[in-house]
């Protein structure tokens, strides 16, 4: 038996090259803005104009040194936490994240386990019930779900559920609400247990806040899961369908086994293996940022800040998002791998 | 008398392909949502080819892409009438008449999805073709660095490129002529075609590198920002075929008839086109048919959050993207719905006719559920 | 003396519906297995021989639909016919009465589960009761039966369906009865003549070799102790050293168990070796059934003598039987064998012929030996 441990440690020394392979993509991406609009890092907003002002950034900041040489010096300041100044948000990137992903974290939160478990339960009875009600129901809603422009969905439910109908309004919290919880915090009868206002709610005493919370995630959740939850169907069922045309199947059968054991037992097991691969990735990438998403909806997470980045060309702020994205990307690759190993015996072996 | 009993031969060694390909296209004929898709896609290319008649091009338009704004009605309201005799769908802000924009959008997203998938397509066969077959450390460099780049939020590197690309590119010509020449006759040489090509090549090689140091040839590329956008969401998109092509390769080549045909003297290109590649095709290509419709996506995500096309270019992303200004005031929103309904439903159906398409490939071109 | 018929198979026809056509895979077959024996199905590949299997245990896959016909078993309620049954007594039947082990052992075992959990699983199938019960007087030598386990287990027999008693059977410790249950399945492995049984008890499929999986194989069929067991050619796929200990172990079920045994296999030489009757099956028909030194030493139907010739044979050289098997798409009319055969009549391109008993004990379907009336 080979050990879990042993094929841990060897993809954990991969996850670190692929580390920084992409951190030197990433870097190398920033490199093609010419000196001159990197220098706008270094230089205030007031002093831009002046002349030879930029010029001086560039010498005092080595903005024309060789590659390896600049890298270098980007990479010793992120070793050491300095992720540098955004200033498109007016904080450091560090703040900026740590602000921020929060209200990333509590869509996700709710739109991760709906698409998994809705998808799994979906995708299995597709396949148990081939070209059945359910199949065909399901197949047609996939391929429109995975067709819908996540920004015209947003739009189109924002216009209906809050313009016409008032439901709710847009971001994160009632404005009231948002008024009442910075009040709170100034006047020291708010703690900020973990940030999540669905949590802080409770933990406060306040289960209204909790349930503004989460009325206010029901749309942006609706949009991610109604596009996400199709590929998940789809992949669970073809996976489904595979692990049901094999061999230990009909062993199964001919053992007296109910249809149910056979099915969910047996089958399920064997097809949930690349399914669970395709969760985390799913995960991982929505953990990484919802951008349109959060901009349609205003919700201040990490996605619509990394994109007002990215439109205003603030440097540091795409390159600290990008680090974090590619690190959770790559920790959900190596959770699932392992995840993987512990399901599948036969992967202990490579 | 040589060529005709050729052509013979070669008509008999293709009879059982054509069997395959006539019992696929029944069974693409009888699955109703492969139609589906196929007859939406045809429709969005008829509209495509006959946007010219379906909607003229201004008299004084430089660039058909650009949408007419109409002058004439409230130029002093800048706010969006809904959809009137005159507009058919109605008008944005600044009095854009969506019907041209979506008309004229087809052709702008047939063209966005073509030419990506086509790039990312050959850019994917060549390397993965390559680290699959040779394997080793080859395969580990290569694949090492398209999980690199596969572990990047797409679409933030995406953005990221469209604002980082220079607006022109000075390409020098010589150095792309001297690539394509050496590549070209490598491959000559590796297939082992005739002498006297390869000499001509070689000939035309010599001379660009000569080009290089005498008179070099530099054009200076304008890149408009669709363009842009077409290269970043290429530049993400690559190592996705090239995963799967891997993937497909990989399999095929540890088949006995791989092994045969390096037995009877085929050369590595030789068996790559004859036995390999026409073995791997159909995944690949439902793979593509599936990624032209999350190109389109993608693309038009681009454009909505303003960094796609051109603020007037005809383009749905960028259409919609007009209707971001009422998105903290839904009340507005619902009244302006028309700007950005129709060109979404014009999204949603493109993307949905190519995944229809897609999806029935995948059930038909399966070859484990096939002649059940 | 007649021994009695555990299986019986009469007329069986089994369609599959394809996209090519409807293929008539077994058309009228009739098969019977007495008590105590090894009935040996012989044929070349396409026969019908695996078909004729499945469909015993109602396991033909889709596009397959067993079209007409009976398959008589013995079970406790006496002799019923399998394809009658409701899914319950099916069930009850499968892996308990009759049991069947394939042939590419590792790809019939789940990847997912090791040994011990596969050949448990049946166990608790059917003789769940049994082990309680064991379970409880273990506890009780422990003193410890009026623990929360031992009541649990108490109501595990006494209503095992239950809302109540399934919510417990998940989440409840069952440390007593899984240990009842190893210790069966030990003795099991060890039956098959597996060393080390509790080592491979907690190995996964692919970590056994061709031969180690089949023996697995075989100890899961045996685990119920079934009265019949039906091998699909077992040892095609293991190498020949692999297939002699294989061979003498089904040898030795015969003798210890009294399992009536139905092996199909294209060798003849395990025929030769293994089987007490043969029937020899040819296109979707059994053509010929006989005591095995019978088919051998006097052959009726032409294509088992043709069959016979064909054995490589240094002295005599390779003589193959001329043509090939016809298509099972549009069957041709009468005997299916008449393209091949060299003693063809008129009637054999109209009429099939019926399977008669041409000697005692031993049939044949071939009008050289009557039937054209």
């Amino acid at each position: 038996m080979v050990s879990l441990a042993a094929y841990i440690i060897r993809r954990l020394i991969l996850l670190v090259f692929v580390i920084l392979g992409v951190t030197v993509l990433i870097f190398a991406i920033t490199m093609m803005f010419p000196p001159e609009i990197r220098a706008y890092m270094y230089v205030g907003n007031a002093e831009q104009a002046r002349p030879g002002v930029i010029e001086q950034a560039i010498i005092t900041h080595g903005l024309n040194d060789p590659f390896y040489v600049q890298y270098g010096r980007w990479m010793s300041q992120v070793l050491q936490g300095n992720l540098g100044w955004s200033y498109s948000s007016g904080e450091s990137v560090v703040t900026a994240i740590s602000g921020r992903w929060v209200f990333t974290f509590e869509i996700v939160m709710f739109a991760a386990p709906i698409i998994i478990f809705v998808g799994i339960y979906l995708g299995v009875q597709s396949a148990i019930h081939r070209n059945g009600l359910v199949d065909h129901v399901c197949r047609v809603a996939s391929i429109v779900g995975w067709s819908l422009p996540s920004f015209w969905l947003g739009l189109l439910l924002i216009s209906v559920f809050s313009g016409y109908l008032r439901w709710v309004s847009i971001g994160p919290l009632a404005n009231a609400n948002i008024d009442f919880i910075a009040a709170g915090i100034k006047s020291h009868t708010w703690a900020t247990y973990t940030g999540i206002h669905v949590f802080d709610g409770l933990l406060n005493g306040h289960p209204d806040i909790t349930l503004d919370a989460v009325k206010h995630c029901i749309l942006p959740v609706t949009v991610i899961v109604a596009i996400d939850v199709a590929l998940l169907i789809r992949v669970m069922r073809s996976s489904m369908l595979e692990a049901l045309n094999k061999a230990y199947i009909i062993t199964a059968k001919a053992k007296g086994l109910s249809k149910k054991v056979v099915y969910y037992k047996h089958a399920r097991r064997n097809a949930l293996i690349p399914v669970a691969t395709l969760s985390g990735m799913l995960v991982a990438g929505l953990l990484g940022g919802l951008v349109i998403t959060e901009t349609v909806f205003s919700f201040g997470g990490l996605g619509s800040w990394a994109a007002h980045a990215a439109l205003t060309r603030d440097i540091p702020a795409v390159l600290g998002y990008a680090i974090l994205s590619a690190v959770i990307f790559v920790i959900a690759n190596l959770i699932v791998d392992i995840l993987y190993a512990y399901i599948d015996p036969r992967i202990r072996l490579e | 008398m040589n060529v005709r009993s050729r052509f013979e031969e070669f008509k008999v060694s293709m009879r059982p392909r054509v069997k395959e390909w006539k019992f696929m296209f029944l069974r693409i004929r009888k699955n109703t949502l492969a139609l589906a898709g196929l007859v939406i896609i045809l429709c969005f290319a008829a509209i495509g080819m006959l946007a010219p008649i379906l909607a003229p091009v201004p008299p004084d338009s430089l660039d058909a892409f650009k949408i007419p704004k109409d002058t004439e009605i409230n130029v002093l309201t800048p706010n969006p009438t809904p959809p009137t005799l005159r507009h058919i769908f109605g008008t944005t802000d600044q009095q854009y008449d969506l019907y041209y924009a979506c008309i004229w959008g087809t052709l702008t997203a047939f063209r966005t999805g073509l030419t990506v998938v086509g790039i990312s397509l050959i850019v994917g066969l060549l390397i993965g073709t390559l680290a699959a077959y040779y394997g080793g450390m080859l395969d580990e460099v290569l694949m090492r660095f398209t999980d690199i780049i596969i572990a990047f939020p797409g679409l933030i590197l995406a953005m990221a490129l469209v604002i980082a690309f220079p607006a022109k590119i000075p390409i020098n010509m010589s150095m792309l002529f001297v690539v394509i020449f050496a590549l070209v006759s490598f491959l000559l040489l590796a297939l082992g075609f005739s002498k006297k090509l390869l000499l001509v090549i070689q000939g035309l090689l010599m001379l660009s590198l000569l080009s290089i140091f005498y008179y070099p040839l530099i054009l200076d590329l304008n890149l408009t920002r669709l363009d842009k956008v077409l290269i970043a969401i290429t530049l993400v998109g690559w190592p996705g075929y090239t995963r799967v092509i891997r993937g497909e390769v990989l399999r095929v080549k540890n088949e006995d008839y791989i092994e045969a045909s390096k037995a009877s003297g085929s050369t590595d290109f030789g068996t790559i086109f004859k036995h390999i590649w026409p073995n791997t095709v159909y995944p690949i290509l439902i793979v593509a048919t599936l990624d032209i419709g999350s190109i389109v996506l993608s693309a038009a995500a681009l454009s909505f959050l303003g960094i796609g096309a051109e603020p007037d270019y005809a383009d749905w992303g960028q259409i919609i993207q007009r209707s971001r200004a009422w998105m903290s005031r839904p009340e507005q929103l619902i009244g302006n719905m028309h700007t950005f309904l129709i060109p979404g439903l014009f999204i949603t159906s493109f993307v949905m006719g190519w995944n229809l398409l897609g999806d029935a490939l995948r059930d038909v071109l399966d070859p484990t559920l096939r002649r059940r | 003396m007649s021994l009695a018929t555990v299986v019986e198979v009469k007329d069986l026809k089994v369609n599959f519906y394809t996209y090519a056509g409807v293929v008539e895979a077994l058309d009228g077959v009739n098969v019977s297995l007495r008590e105590g024996e090894i009935l040996g199905l012989v044929g070349e590949t396409g026969s019908g021989k695996s078909v004729t299997s499945l469909s015993v245990m109602m396991l033909v896959p889709p596009p397959g639909r067993i079209e007409g016909g009976a398959i008589y078993v013995q079970n406790d309620s006496g002799r019923e016919d399998v394809l009658l049954m409701n899914d319950a007594s099916l069930r009850s039947m499968r892996g308990k009465d009759i049991a069947m082990i394939f042939q590419e052992p590792r790809a019939y075992l789940n990847p997912v589960y090791t040994v011990e959990d596969q050949i448990s699983e049946v166990i608790l199938v059917h003789r769940k009761p049994e082990f309680l019960k064991n379970a409880l007087e273990v506890l009780k030598k422990k003193r410890r039966g009026g623990t929360v386990e031992a009541s649990n287990y108490r109501r595990m027999l006494r209503n095992p369906r239950s809302l109540g008693v399934r919510f417990i059977q998940k989440f409840s410790s069952k440390k007593t009865l899984k240990n009842e249950v190893r210790k069966e399945v030990t003795k099991v492995l060890k039956s098959v003549e597996i060393p080390d049984p509790e080592r491979v008890c907690r190995m996964y499929p692919h970590e056994l070799s061709g031969g180690m999986a089949q023996r697995v194989l075989i100890a899961m069929a045996l685990a119920c102790n079934p009265k019949v067991l039906i091998a699909d050619e077992p040892t095609t796929n293991l190498d020949v050293t692999v297939q002699a200990q294989i061979l003498t172990l089904v040898r030795l079920l015969k003798r210890d168990f009294k399992s009536s045994i139905l092996y199909i296999t294209h060798d003849l030489g395990v025929v030769a070796q293994l089987c007490d009757r043969v029937a020899v099956m040819y296109a979707g028909n059994v053509v010929e059934t006989a005591d095995v030194f019978e088919i051998f030493g006097s052959p009726f139907h032409p294509y088992t003598r043709a069959l016979l010739e064909s054995i490589p044979n240094p002295e005599k050289g390779f003589k193959s039987i001329p043509g090939i098997v016809p298509g099972l798409i549009n069957p041709i009319s009468g005997c299916r064998f008449r393209d091949r055969c060299s003693y063809a009549m008129e009637i054999c391109q109209k009429v099939k012929p019926p399977f008669l008993e041409v000697k005692k004990d031993h049939f044949a379907a071939c009008y050289l030996y009557g039937g054209s009336q």
